[in-house]
C-alpha cells in the first residue's frame, strides 16, 4: 500500500495546483469581459435620475458594495477568502440575491442530469464496442457507421434533432424546462412524472453523444486485446470463451477509464449546452444568463463550480484506476 | 518399445487468410512420441512448427482450421470429438501447450492463483479456492519457484520467471504431453538453463509422460530431447535421434540445416559453415513434387514432379527424399 499512497499523495497535489490556477482564471477572466456591469444596473435603478452627481454617488455605492473599489490584488484576497466561507457574493443581474443561492438551486438538475447520461452513455458505449469487436459481422458492419455518426454529432446538433423529432413533430415529450410549467416544486407524483418526462430529451442527447464516442475507443481496444497472447494462452489452457471475454472486457475498459478522465471536461461542456436547449433549470442555463447580463459573480461561480466538478471526477477516476490497474501500482514501486 | 503417448496420423492444417485463400502450413504430418521420450522439431521460420504445435491441440479457431487426419492421445481419438469436449476434456489435462510469447501469455492485471483458479475451473467446476491454492502452492514449492509468485501480478515478474511461471500453471493438471513451442528463445542463457532444467524436472517427477520441444536452436535441441524431426515448408522431411539427426543428417535440407549451425562438439573449429541459398516456398501454392527441390543441390528431373512420400528407414530413422541413401551419403562423402 506504500506505492498507493504516494500515487494518491501526487494525485492530491497535482489535484490542489490545479484548483488553484483554476480558481485565478475565475477571477481574472471575468473582469477582463468588455463592458461595466456596475454602469448596466445603475442605468438600471437610476433610470429616472438625471442629476449626474447622484448618478455618480448612486455608482460608487455599488462599487463599494461589490467591492469593486478596491484594487485588484485585494479583490482576489476577498474573493479567496469569500469562497473559503461559501459565499460568491451578489448576484448582479437579480441583485440582491445571494449568487449561492443561484447555484444552490441549479446545481441539482445539473448533477442529477449530467452524471447519470455520462455514466449511462459510457457503460453503453463500452458494452457496444466490446460487443461489435467480439461479434465482429454484420453487428460491427451496421453499429461502426452508427456510432461514427453519433460520436461526430456537437452536443448542440444532437439536442436540437430530438428536440425537433420529440418534441415538436411528435409532440412526444416537452419541449423545454426541468418540470411542468407552472407547477411549484414539491414532492408529489405529478411533479416526479413530469420531472421524467422533461428528463428523457436532454438525458438521451448527451448518452447519444457519449454512446458514439465511447464505443468506437472501445472497439478497437477490445480487437486489441482479442489479438493478445494472453488470449490465444487461456484458450489452449481450456479456459471458456465467455471467461475470456471478461479478461478483455477489464483490459480494453482500463484505457476507456484514462479516456473518461480526459473528455469528461468536453463532455460536461456539450451537456451544458444540451441544458441550454431545453433550457434546463441547471448550471448551463444559469451559466448563460450570468454571461448574457453582465454578471460577474454568477459567472465566476458557475463556472468554478464546473471547474471543480471536472477536477474532482478526474481526480476520481484516477484513483480508481490506480486501484484497479496493477500495472499502475507496479510503476510506483520503482 | 515404449507406451505410445501421441500417435498423429496424416495431420493437414491450414490457415483462412481474409482473403479466402487457404495457406497450407501442416500438410500430412505423422509421428509418434513414446512415453518418457521427448521429441523436437526444427525449422527455419514459417516452416510450419508452431502451427504444429497448435494443430496437436486438436482445438481449432479461425484462422486456424483443421483439414483432415487424427490425433491420438494415450489410445484416444480427439480429432473428431465436439470442440467443447476437447476444450473440457483434453486441453490441459491430456495435452498442455507453451505458447512462444510466453512473456505476454499472463492476463497483465490477474493475480497468477485467479488464473490457476480459472484453468482449473475450467475442467473442474467443483474445485474449491483452498484445494487449488494448495496444489497450485505445492507444485510451485517443488518446481522451485517461490510460493508468493501465485499472489502477483505477471507485471512484477522478471522474464524467466514469467516463462518459469507459465511452465507450471500449463502442466498443473499434469498432462501426459507437453507441448513447448519456443520456450526459452527470448531468455538468456541462465533462464534458458533453469526452463530447460524445469522440463526435465517435469518428465522425471511424472507430471508430464511426454514432451514436444519446438525450437530454431538446433544445439539446444541436441541437449534437451532424444529426438528430432525437422520440418520444411509444411512437411516432416527427416526424423531420427539426435545424435542421428545432427551428426549424420541425411535428407539434403537437415544436411543444409545441420551444416549451418555450429554444434559445441570437438573439431567444431575446422568446420565451415554452409547456408542454404534461396528461400522457403509459398505455403498458398506449393510446388509440385518435392517442396525442397528448387533449392536443393542434388536435385534430379524427377524431383519437380513425383510425389515424394516420407519413407521409413532403418534405425527407426524417416526421410522424405526419393534419391536412394547410399546414392546420397556418396554425394556427402565426395564434398568432404
Amino acid at each position: 500500500m506504500k506505492g498507493y499512497r504516494k500515487y494518491f499523495t501526487k494525485k492530491i497535489v497535482w489535484f490542489l495546483i490545479t484548483l488553484v490556477a483554476a480558481v485565478i482564471l475565475n477571477f481574472v477572466l471575468p473582469r477582463m469581459m468588455p463592458g461595466d456591469p456596475v454602469a448596466i444596473i445603475v442605468g438600471r435603478v437610476a433610470a429616472g435620475v438625471n442629476d449626474s452627481s447622484s448618478t455618480q454617488a448612486i455608482y460608487e455605492s455599488y462599487q463599494r458594495d461589490f467591492g469593486l473599489d478596491k484594487p485588484v490584488i485585494q479583490q482576489f484576497f476577498i474573493y479567496v477568502k469569500n469562497l473559503f466561507q461559501g459565499n460568491f457574493g451578489k448576484s448582479f443581474s437579480r441583485y440582491p440575491t445571494p449568487v449561492s443561492d443561484i447555484i444552490k438551486s441549479a446545481l441539482p438538475w445539473t448533477i442529477g442530469l449530467q452524471f447519470p447520461a455520462i455514466i449511462t452513455g459510457w457503460i453503453l458505449g463500452n458494452i457496444l464496442g466490446a460487443l461489435a469487436a467480439y461479434i465482429r459481422k454484420g453487428f460491427d458492419k451496421v453499429l461502426m457507421p452508427v456510432t461514427l455518426f453519433l460520436g461526430g454529432f456537437p452536443a448542440f446538433g444532437m439536442a436540437v434533432i430530438l428536440l425537433s423529432v420529440f418534441a415538436i413533430n411528435l409532440g412526444m415529450l416537452p419541449v423545454q424546462g426541468g418540470y411542468p410549467a407552472g407547477m411549484i416544486p414539491s414532492f408529489s407524483w405529478t411533479f416526479f412524472t413530469g420531472i421524467i418526462k422533461h428528463y428523457h430529451l436532454p438525458f438521451w442527447s448527451i448518452v447519444l453523444i457519449s454512446i458514439g464516442g465511447q464505443s468506437l475507443g472501445m472497439r478497437s481496444m477490445s480487437i486489441y486485446e482479442l489479438n493478445a497472447d494472453y488470449v490465444k494462452y487461456s484458450r489452449y489452457m481450456g479456459i471458456k470463451d465467455r471467461k475470456i471475454v471478461g479478461y478483455v472486457f477489464r483490459n480494453a475498459m482500463l484505457p476507456q477509464i484514462t479516456g473518461l478522465a480526459l473528455s469528461i471536461g468536453t463532455m460536461i461542456g456539450g451537456a451544458l449546452v444540451a441544458e441550454i436547449i431545453f433550457s434546463y433549470p441547471g448550471l448551463g442555463t444559469t451559466l448563460l444568463r450570468g454571461i448574457r447580463e453582465s454578471d460577474y459573480p454568477l459567472i465566476g461561480a458557475s463556472t468554478l463550480i464546473i471547474t471543480i466538478m471536472v477536477l474532482v471526477t478526474v481526480f476520481l477516476l484516477d484513483i480508481i484506476y490506480g486501484l484497479i490497474d496493477p500495472r499502475v501500482k507496479a510503476a510506483q514501486y520503482e | 518399445m515404449g507406451k505410445v503417448i501421441l500417435e498423429v496420423n496424416h495431420l493437414s492444417t491450414k490457415y483462412i487468410t481474409r482473403f479466402g485463400e487457404g495457406v497450407y502450413a501442416v500438410n500430412d504430418v505423422s509421428f509418434k512420441v513414446e512415453e518418457g521420450r521427448s521429441l523436437g522439431i526444427a525449422g527455419e521460420s514459417g516452416c510450419g512448427k508452431s502451427t504444429l504445435a497448435l494443430s496437436l491441440m486438436g482445438y481449432y479457431f479461425a484462422p486456424l482450421h483443421y483439414i483432415k487426419g487424427d490425433i491420438i492421445i494415450d489410445g484416444s481419438n480427439i480429432s473428431n470429438r465436439h470442440p467443447d469436449d476437447v476444450r473440457k476434456n483434453v486441453l490441459g489435462n491430456e495435452i498442455a501447450y507453451i505458447p512462444q510469447a510466453a512473456m505476454n501469455a499472463l492476463n497483465p492485471t490477474q493475480r497468477i492463483i485467479r488464473f490457476i483458479e480459472d484453468v482449473i475451473r475450467a475442467h473442474n467446476p467443483k474445485a474449491t479456492k483452498g484445494d487449488i491454492y494448495d496444489l497450485a502452492r505445492e507444485r510451485f514449492e517443488i518446481l522451485n519457484l517461490p510460493a508468493d509468485t501465485l499472489q502477483k501480478h505477471a507485471v512484477e515478474l522478471s522474464g524467466g520467471m514469467k516463462q518459469r511461471t507459465v511452465i507450471a500453471v500449463s502442466t498443473i493438471l499434469s498432462p501426459k504431453i507437453l507441448i513447448a513451442d519456443e520456450p526459452s528463445s527470448a531468455l538468456d542463457v541462465t533462464s534458458q538453463k533453469m526452463v530447460i532444467k524445469m522440463i526435465h524436472d517435469l518428465m522425471e517427477l511424472g507430471y508430464i509422460k511426454s514432451m514436444i520441444f519446438i525450437t530454431h536452436e538446433l544445439p539446444l535441441l541436441y541437449n534437451v530431447t532424444d529426438d528430432i524431426m525437422v520440418m520444411y515448408a509444411g512437411q516432416i522431411v527427416e526424423r531420427g535421434s539426435a545424435d542421428q539427426m545432427i551428426f549424420d543428417p541425411l535428407h539434403p535440407y537437415s544436411k543444409g540445416l545441420m551444416g549451418s549451425i555450429i554444434v559445441p562438439e570437438d573439431g567444431t573449429r575446422d568446420v565451415k559453415l554452409t547456408a542454404i541459398p534461396g528461400t522457403p516456398p509459398n505455403l498458398k501454392k506449393p510446388p509440385d513434387g518435392c517442396r525442397f527441390a528448387p533449392r536443393c543441390k542434388y536435385v534430379k528431373p524427377q524431383c519437380k514432379t513425383a510425389s515424394v512420400p516420407f519413407e521409413e528407414l532403418c534405425d527407426g530413422r524417416g526421410s522424405r527424399c526419393i534419391i536412394p541413401e547410399t546414392e546420397l551419403r556418396e554425394a556427402y562423402r565426395n564434398e568432404q
